[in-house]
């Protein structure tokens, strides 16, 4: 049967064309001199930068305080009320782990698919992702009464002649952690090298050229290096990929390999990495947008490059909801009177509360991003963002605690009020991580220089008239459109 | 051993001079780039890279220590629990896996840095900082009677600057 279309008028027609996510460019960026000048032109530090590093290390005072005060007086001072052992510290070691993944998402499985916005985001995304797993890792060993003992958990001969429990999901994790921080680590200084040896042919200082010059170990440019360093580099890509969705999966294990109601569930692996890739998004939103318009890289990271970001972050957010949702379900469908009263209780019981956050934030707010003005309003993805980290970190808070507070017996059931030494605590984390990203802004480049010499035009003799780029990058651009840098 | 360098500043002006050096069979020819092109790439045609060996021996290497791991030391340090198997493979999977993440990912950058021989201590002879930057650089290898000729053929291909090194 035919389809009556009605025909489009004026009004109908798309403010602006959507932008294949492949083909973003920077018609602004004109050669490789300008790239150059402008990205090592963010490397110097200045009296902001300086507030707020100190902000950050204050923050991590505040946070290593408590701690010191929590090793002194015992766990008891972080407001565990049994059977609620698990609180803030696992809650925010499961939300930095998430924000951890966005990173690798964004360098690595991006990359795999030929994304032609990861190019100008990724290195900040990929510095927040070994940040954030440091961050992640240090929480377990808070969570320690005894935290000087935490390498009980890695296997090595000792005198005791006892090892980890290989079947426990505790030890998983410490393997799955390890690697992620090991192998994003890796990934990011294998892309740095290159860079810092642009760092080290244009550094004046004698002592800070040294010191390029031995981190670039040497690099130089040529063909032999490029080679093997293109293939290396698809390789690393290669195993992060399956890693980072490995990694959160593990992650979950913890929790789905309990019987507790609203853990043991087999949607565990799948919901913590869409969510995960979700949180870290919207971190990558917290933090670029203030350092495009800081550091006036609007014409690097462009509108269009928000924009393709965005539907990335309102798809994982549709997965996300889906899952939460699919959670209800499984709840109802499995006939197992504990998983529907632990789950009328999350929603209408005394955490109801923390339910409304979490929806808000992960399904609702994100629906905003269907619209493309939306989208490509920097101001309003910056505001999303801080809702996307709180929704998240109420995911894991609802995850967590709700469960423990409620499981099978009644006489059992209790609530959960977290101390000022956990509040220092996390905010002793935000402050850790801060001060590492800040410190890594202003000594190396936010934005990947060699990577975007790829994707502009080089400088030509001749126009097309030998064919020896079929990339399309030697088309001529389009003036700039209106809105396009802000 | 000397040789010629000559930095060019456009990428066609550079692969026109690395094509017409090969066919002229004037020495080995190296090429710096601030940014891998295929173009260079399809002018040089060095072959795939041996980094992919690495990488596979080093992923096998991981996911058998992976799995070794907790196979030995289950064994050595039974946990005995009724009609479960002492060594049981389906858990083990995860370290077997992200073993050999680890070791695949590190054996990969070890290929890397042996294939580019790279940590090195001093720059290559006919090595200029420009070459990180914006412009192209090609070093022909050649004995000191063909270094008139060489030079001859990357100017007349648009060299910017051109001198013998050694």
């Amino acid at each position: 049967m035919a389809t009556m279309a009605k025909p489009l008028n004026e009004r109908d027609i798309p403010r602006r064309p959507n932008i294949a996510t492949a083909d973003v460019q920077l018609p602004a960026v004109k050669d490789y001199e300008q790239v150059d000048r402008e990205i090592t032109g963010t490397l110097h530090p200045t009296a902001a930068w300086f507030i707020g590093l100190g902000v950050a290390i204050f923050f991590l005072v505040v946070g290593a305080g408590a701690w010191t005060y929590q090793i002194y007086s015992g766990l008891g001072v972080a407001g565990y009320n049994p059977p609620v052992m698990w609180g803030v510290y696992i809650i925010t070691f499961v939300f930095w782990v998430g924000i951890g993944h966005a990173g690798t998402l964004i360098s690595a499985i991006l990359y795999l698919f030929r994304a032609g916005f990861r190019t100008t985001i990724y290195r900040c995304a990929e510095a927040m992702t070994v940040f954030a797993v440091m961050t992640a890792g240090l929480f377990p060993i808070l969570h320690l009464g005894r935290p000087w003992k935490f390498f009980w958990r890695i296997p090595y001969p000792n005198w005791r002649y006892i090892w980890p429990q290989f079947k426990s999901p505790l030890v998983w994790d410490v393997f799955a952690i390890l690697t992620y921080l090991t192998v994003s680590a890796t990934f990011l200084y294998v892309g740095l090298i290159p860079d810092i040896a642009v760092l080290r042919d244009r550094e004046k200082n004698p002592v800070r050229r040294r010191i390029f010059g031995a981190l670039s170990l040497g690099w130089r440019n040529s063909d032999r290096e490029w080679r093997h360093f293109a293939r290396a580099y698809l390789f690393l890509a290669a195993f992060s990929t399956p890693l980072v969705l490995s990694v959160h999966s593990v992650v979950s294990f913890d929790f789905a390999m309990a019987l507790t109601p609203g853990w043991h569930t087999t949607i565990f692996p799948p919901y913590f990495v869409a969510g995960a890739i979700y949180s870290g998004i919207g971190m990558v939103f917290t933090i670029i947008i203030p350092l495009r318009k800081w550091f006036g890289l609007k014409h690097y990271v462009t509108i269009n490059h928000l924009d393709a970001a965005a539907k990335l972050c309102l798809f994982t957010s549709l997965v996300v909801g889906c899952a939460y949702m699919n959670e209800w379900f499984v709840a109802w469908y499995s006939g197992s009177e504990f998983e529907k009263a632990f789950f009328a209780n999350r929603i209408w019981g005394q955490w109801w509360w923390a339910s409304v956050i979490l929806y808000t934030c992960n399904m609702v707010l994100p629906l905003s991003l269907f619209r493309q003005s939306w989208r490509r309003n920097p101001t309003w993805l910056f505001i999303l963002s801080f809702f996307i980290n709180l929704g998240m970190w109420f995911e894991r808070f609802v995850i967590v605690v709700p469960s423990l507070s409620h499981e099978f017996e009644p006489w059992q059931w209790t609530g959960y009020t977290p101390t000022w030494v956990d509040f220092a605590i996390l905010a002793g984390s935000f402050g850790w991580f801060s001060m590492w990203f800040l410190l890594f802004i202003k000594q190396l480049p936010v934005i990947a220089l060699t990577e975007v010499k790829e994707i502009i035009p080089p400088k030509l003799r001749r126009r097309h008239d030998l064919g020896i780029d079929s990339s399309g990058s030697h088309l001529e651009f389009e003036s700039a459109t209106p809105g396009e840098f802000d | 051993m000397p040789g010629v360098i000559a930095a060019f500043r456009e990428l066609d002006a550079a692969v026109d001079a690395i094509e017409a050096l090969k066919k002229e069979k004037l020495g080995e020819i190296t090429v710096y780039t601030p940014t891998p092109r295929h173009e260079i790439e399809h002018a040089i045609d060095a072959g795939p890279s041996p980094v992919r060996r690495f990488t596979l021996f080093g992923g096998l290497f991981g996911a058998t220590c992976g799995y070794w791991i907790a196979v030995w030391i289950s064994d050595y340090w039974p946990l005995v629990v009724g009609g479960k198997p002492i060594a049981s493979w389906v858990p083990y999977t995860i370290f077997g896996f992200e073993v050999m993440v680890l070791f695949g990912a590190l054996s990969t950058v070890l290929g890397l840095f042996i294939n580019s021989r790279v940590p090195r201590l001093t720059m290559t002879v006919g090595y200029d900082p420009r070459f990180s930057g914006g412009d192209y650089g090609v070093w022909v290898e050649c004995a000191p009677e063909r270094a008139a000729a060489a030079e001859s053929l990357l100017r007349s291909h648009g060299a910017v600057e051109v001198h013998g090194e050694r």
